[in-house]
């Protein structure tokens, strides 16, 4: 029997391998593109996985309820208009009418509803898109293109989770076929459709030629200009920066910042740069045990540090310094906490001096009682990017001279964790990506410590700080909103909570053929509204 | 004569099955020993709930005692059943079985390579004028020091980024081949010459040579057909490092070019500590290694006859 199949299947299959002969021969340069990054998904079901890169690929594939605008402003995308109840408990989708999945099935309102409670299932193990939609009760199919979605708190950044690619929509049918194995087998409606993805080299996505239900947002509609998008997994910098100026990759993302003046100075290329929102790469600062727990050294420590010059030199002024927990390209960023803290030796010397850290040991720190000056400063070489192994060694070195010692600790990721979760630390530092001032809320309310996975992880418990947060999360008003929030900011620079960093930035380098690339408003790029002109 | 072959593979395989047992058990240990909560180095720093970290405690199986996690671990290993990846969410041997050709076809290439290498170098230059033999170890000791990352990156500057002769990344057929095979096999092509002209230099001097060349054969003819064989015993013996080199170097050469391939996949694992599929690449490293010991060994006999007195 396999043997009769065979033989008809083979004749057809011929065709269909001269037919696409054919199209790869007539294919210019110009209908497909290549983009080489320093990393790869772990899965593309856009509900399990947290990674950034999962969220990059995943845009190409799946679309949201609503786009959202680096400006903060939220468009109309699956749903063409929505409307919130008066207690902000129900959102209510109409959603665009003949949007299809790439499987063929309409996107319905059952779609919206078998997403989002694919995203809270247990069984998914979401490591993100459930976290985002956290106060998510159900969600009910009023008729085919209609979708009430309840909530069981009222919370502003819903909109916002919802525009995110973790929470694109999957297609129902994919959803009940492929359960297990939707990592290796994304169906959205979005407008590349999932080609193959060759683990630790590549991942192909071909043009949906059927798309007509972009975001209001883009300035491009219909189906995507390229034809095949080719998206490379290249871990090292250099041979990223290789491809680019050799011309065999048209676009590279994670350009490491000492390769951006090369690029500068050619015609050939074009630099862009977006500025990460949400939570720069802040340090942690724990005040809830000795020494830390004395403010006059805290205070010492954001004195002693020349950050300008560490964060200029370290990241060839591509990246800049921070001044407050989130960065300015996040909605409700306070320009007034600016300056705050300004490196005066003086100041930091006077400070310990008064703490009564006065002695001084024979390496030159610190000491009171016969104790050290002494901060544990664990990390892990495995969330170690951008070169902040050195910016850390640089605040150690800076620390040194004001004669407190930093032990900057490398740990394998068990002990990190062990050490993290334990508060077996005085300083720890991460950022993290996310649009919404929200993001504050993950760093300092009292209910977001680390071991219930928020990122308050030296357990911050202030009720102002929870007020001020929780009014923030109530509101829609933006004017409330940002009120809240930059108080939340102010009181955390005034009392020495954290030492913000710096403000990371995607850089992406490209050539001069490549138009039309964007950036979303979590600055990842966007290749819907690409094209590819002669070389 | 066939007894005792037959005793030796018997006891070889005995061996072999002991090794790969002692490889399996060590990868289990020393991950089970490393301190903290793999669930939580597995799901990374952003948990969203305790549910969801006791499920995957539960889907791991690490909420059951170590001992019966070791003994479904070794049963599993004795079906051929080596787990299931859960950052990958897939069968550790299915990852294995799509990633490892990759990896031999790369490490065959480059030990061909290596080997012709030092064969053509070794016979051109043993025994032979001082200044031509100190030009060649000078350059085999710099090539068996240079890093295999240095020298990846050196030839994709050249040869990819400049002249745009070859591809730089994802290579798969033979243009994609070349690159990576020749970082891989410079760093052997050293060592491999250094201890093929060794022997021949000792064989040289032995009175068979003499003989040999007394005979009328000329130097050439004697050098391939009689000194080459006493020198390729050296050589065999090292097939246990160069094994090892050539899965070692995987890592390095995969990460530089870009290319699929189980040194990665290792890699990768480790540092998420990705429990099956750090234990699946140990026993499968362990059983391409003792398979390929088993076969050197054999080849062993057949080379150098004396061997099975003491074999």
């Amino acid at each position: 029997m396999p043997s009769r199949v065979s033989r008809l299947v083979a004749p057809l299959a011929a065709v269909a391998v001269a037919v696409s002969g054919c199209a790869a021969t007539a294919a210019t340069a110009s209908d497909t593109l290549t983009f080489a990054t320093d990393t790869q998904p772990d899965c593309l079901d856009p509900q399990v996985s947290s990674g950034d890169i999962t969220a990059l690929v995943d845009r190409n594939i799946f679309d949201s309820l609503v786009s959202m605008t680096p400006d903060g402003r939220f468009h109309p995308w699956l749903a063409r208009s929505w409307t919130i109840s008066p207690d902000e408990l129900t959102y209510t989708f109409e959603l665009v009418p003949g949007a299809v999945f790439h499987d063929g099935t309409p996107v319905d309102a059952e779609a919206v509803r078998a997403t989002l409670d694919h995203a809270v299932d247990k069984n998914t193990k979401s490591q993100y898109a459930a976290s985002l939609i956290r106060g998510y009760a159900g969600a009910v199919a009023v008729d085919r293109d209609t979708v009430e979605v309840r909530l069981s708190t009222p919370s502003a950044p819903f909109l916002q989770a919802l525009s995110t690619a973790y929470l694109g929509i999957q297609s129902p049918k994919s959803l009940r076929d492929n359960a297990g194995a939707l990592c290796f087998q994304p169906v959205g409606s979005g407008p590349f459709r999932f080609g193959s993805w060759t683990r630790n080299r590549s991942i192909v996505l071909h043009r949906n030629d059927d798309y007509r239900w972009g975001p209001a947002s883009a300035e491009h509609t219909g189906p995507p200009r390229i034809r095949e998008l080719t998206i490379e997994y290249v871990p090292e910098n250099r041979v990223r920066h290789g491809m680019l100026t050799s011309g065999q990759a048209d676009v590279v993302g994670a350009l490491p910042p000492s390769a951006v003046s090369l690029l500068r100075h050619s015609a050939d290329f074009r630099f862009l740069r977006a500025d990460s929102p949400g939570a720069g790469y802040n340090l942690l600062l724990n005040s809830g045990r000795a020494p830390l727990s004395d403010y006059r050294v805290r205070a010492a420590l954001l004195h002693a540090v020349r950050l300008d010059q560490l964060v200029s030199s370290i990241y060839f002024g591509q990246f800049s310094r921070s001044w407050s927990p989130i960065g300015p390209a996040t909605a409700a960023y306070d320009p007034t906490v600016e300056g705050l803290w300004r490196h005066d030796p003086e100041q930091a010397n006077r400070l310990l001096d008064e703490a009564g850290w006065t002695g001084r040991d024979a390496e030159g720190y610190r000491t009171r009682d016969g104790q050290r000056l002494s901060l544990k400063w664990p990390y892990t070489a495995q969330l170690i990017r951008e070169q902040r192994d050195v910016l850390g060694q640089g605040v150690q070195a800076e620390a040194k001279r004001v004669g407190i010692e930093i032990r900057y600790l490398g740990e394998d990721s068990g002990t990190f964790i062990k050490d993290i979760l334990g508060r077996d630390a005085d300083l720890h530092a991460f950022s993290f990506v996310r649009s919404d001032p929200d993001v504050l809320r993950y760093l300092f309310a009292s209910d977001q410590t680390s071991d219930r996975g928020g990122g308050n992880v030296f357990h911050l418990a202030d009720p102002a700080v929870d007020g001020w947060l929780a009014a923030a999360t109530a509101s829609r008003d933006p004017a409330v909103r940002a009120e809240n929030y930059a108080l939340v900011q102010r009181h955390v620079m005034r009392n020495a909570l954290i030492m913000p960093l710096y403000v990371p930035a995607y850089l992406v380098g490209a050539a001069a053929r490549v138009r039309g690339l964007a950036f979303d408003a979590q600055a990842y790029p966007l290749f819907y509204a690409v094209s590819v002109g002669a070389p | 004569m066939r007894s005792p072959t037959a005793r030796w593979l018997l006891r070889r395989l005995g061996l072999a099955v002991f090794v790969v047992f002692g490889a399996a058990t060590a990868a289990f240990s020393a991950l089970h020993l490393t301190p903290g909560d793999p669930a939580r180095a597995v799901i990374g720093l952003t948990v969203p709930s305790p549910e969801v970290l006791d499920q995957v405690r539960h889907d791991l199986g690490l909420d059951r005692p170590i001992a019966v996690q070791y003994g479904s671990f070794l049963t599993g290993l004795v079906r051929g059943d080596l787990g299931r990846s859960y950052q990958l969410q897939q069968p550790v041997s299915r990852l294995i079985a799509e990633q490892l050709p990759a990896t031999v076809e790369l490490a065959f290439t480059a030990f061909t390579l290596a080997l012709l290498a030092a064969l053509a170098l070794a016979t051109a230059t043993a025994g032979r004028r001082p200044a031509l033999r100190r030009i060649s170890s000078t350059v085999e000791l710099v090539l068996a020091s240079s890093p295999a990352f240095w020298v990846g990156v050196l030839l994709l500057t050249v040869f990819s980024f400049r002249l745009n002769l070859l591809p730089a990344a994802g290579g798969t057929g033979v243009r994609g081949q070349v690159l990576p095979a020749l970082t891989l096999a410079l760093s052997m092509v050293g060592v491999f010459t250094q201890v093929l002209r060794e022997g021949m230099e000792r064989a040289l001097v032995e009175p068979f040579v003499l003989t040999s060349l007394a005979r009328g054969t000329g130097q050439t003819m004697v050098r391939f057909r009689h000194v080459l064989r006493h020198a390729l015993v050296p050589l065999v013996t090292l097939s246990g490092w160069t094994v090892g080199t050539l899965l070692g170097g995987a890592v390095v050469v995969e990460t530089v070019f870009s290319r699929p391939g189980i040194g990665r996949i290792m890699a990768t694992a480790i540092e998420r500590r990705d429990f099956p599929v750090v234990t699946g690449v140990v026993v499968v490293s362990a059983v391409l290694f003792t398979v390929i010991n088993l076969v050197v060994d054999w080849l062993y006999r057949v080379v150098d006859p004396r061997v099975e007195e003491f074999g």
